[in-house]
């Protein structure tokens, strides 16, 4: 077994920092309307599900008629993920340019609805813990 | 009648975790094509697991699926042994060969699971039903679902499947290095630019698919010294799709080298191949957690 005894002056010192867990109301995932009635406009995400329509009880309302009254669903699939759902919508729901019935999202992923275009981001915000005196 | 298609793996060769395979996931070969009620099960790589927890979600209903393997290498049969539903009673899994008494998909699939050398848990143990099965030269229909195969380019053998119903078709076509069987293939080689001439029974294998599925592991500049390995550029994929009057194609097996960015260049690689050979060709690299609907 080889020897450390160099390491010997060389100790660990251990720092006590308390470290606030972040929360994911601190790094929101986001839905950002590039194209379409407001845009650009930012949506961030808290619930397990939102649906996007053109419904005026949508968690989020996008009046154009574009869009099904329920057009799509954003389901929390994980800490900071959430997954794409086609509710049976008139025009589909394009992932990329590619029609999709779900999927899971990604940061900088394109959703079109029509003319509506969303970029989804996977949080936003600090991405480093805050240390907590 | 809808065909769904779940990517539950993408990747070729090995497993990818981590955070440079976040997007188009790590898991390897395996592709859940439903219609109604019917299962039908594209390989079993790591991603066999994870459709394996899924289905357990969906219910208690005795569970029918239908396995047909591309080929039997490690990253097409490796979920196997984790696939929840082949421990529990009343479910049935049925593993197809391609002609009658074809029983090499099942006797590989089982045989990882005959030592513990391999595997703790014995095939003997698994509670499902297992049985061999073949498709017998594109008779077979599984619940009205057409099922035909055709034999590909690969080491040790590989083959393609065909699934239709009611004018709709999906082709799963992985581990396939169509470079090798093309007609042109030295000056295909030598000119990455020239259309690539593809031989007639793939195309006409793949013929009208509403979504075909296949091999894309490398970029051209990397293929040279891959060849022989049993997989192709993937923008040779974009010739097949585009000669085959294909609707999608997605490109699949991505190279476990290639991080999301190298498989995003690839797929816009592609698609500017594609815009040069048919406008109309929708492709997308396959990636986990993605579920298309057809019809």
């Amino acid at each position: 077994m080889p020897k450390h005894d160099d390491w010997s002056d060389e100790a660990t010192n251990p720092i006590n920092v308390s470290i606030m867990p972040l929360s994911l109301e601190q790094q929101p995932c986001a839905l950002q309307m590039i194209a379409g009635p407001g845009a650009p406009k930012t949506f961030d995400l808290f619930l397990d599900e939102a649906v996007v329509g053109r419904a005026i009880d949508a968690d989020i309302p996008i009046n154009s008629t574009d869009l099904s009254r329920r057009h799509m669903m954003l389901k929390r699939s994980g800490p900071s993920q959430y997954t794409v759902v086609d509710l049976e919508s008139r025009n589909g729901v394009y992932l990329n340019g590619v029609k999709v019935h779900s999927a899971v999202l990604h940061d900088g992923d394109n959703l079109q609805l029509g003319t509506v275009m969303f970029v989804f981001h996977e949080g936003r915000g600090s991405t480093l813990p805050t240390p907590v005196p | 009648m809808t065909f769904y298609v779940h990517f539950w793996g993408t990747r070729g060769s090995i497993p990818t975790p981590g955070n440079l395979a976040k997007k188009y996931g790590g898991n390897t070969s395996c592709v859940e094509v439903r219609s109604d009620d019917t299962l039908l099960i594209c390989d079993g790589g790591t991603g066999l697991r994870e459709l394996g927890l899924d289905l357990l979600r969906r219910g208690d209903k005795p569970i029918t699926g239908h396995l047909f393997f591309s080929h039997t290498h490690w990253d097409h049969i490796q979920g196997f042994p984790f696939f929840t539903p082949a421990y529990r009673a009343d479910n049935t899994l049925r593993v197809y060969g391609t002609a009658e008494g074809d029983r090499r998909a099942f006797d590989l699939l089982s045989g990882q699971m005959r030592s513990v050398e391999y595997f703790p848990v014995d095939f003997a143990e698994l509670k499902a039903r297992i049985e061999p099965d073949h498709i017998d030269s594109g008779k077979r229909l599984i619940d009205g679902v057409r099922v035909r195969f055709f034999e590909q380019v690969h080491p040790g053998r590989s083959w393609a499947y065909s699934f239709e119903k009611d004018g709709q078709k999906v082709v799963f076509a992985t581990d396939n290095e169509i470079d090798l069987a093309l007609k042109n293939k030295d000056a295909a080689r030598a000119d990455p630019l020239l259309p690539r001439q593809l031989p007639e029974d793939l195309v006409e294998f793949a013929r009208g698919a509403d979504l075909l599925i296949a091999d894309g592991q490398y970029f051209d500049d990397e293929y040279p010294e891959r060849v022989g390995w049993g997989h192709p550029r993937a923008t040779t994929a974009v010739d097949l799709a585009a000669a085959a009057d294909v609707k999608q194609l997605a490109i699949f097996h991505h190279d476990p080298m290639h991080s999301d960015v190298d498989v995003d260049r690839k797929i816009v690689l592609c698609r500017e191949r594609a815009l040069r050979l048919r406008k109309d060709l929708v492709v997308f690299g396959a990636r986990e957690g993605l579920e298309l609907r057809l019809g």
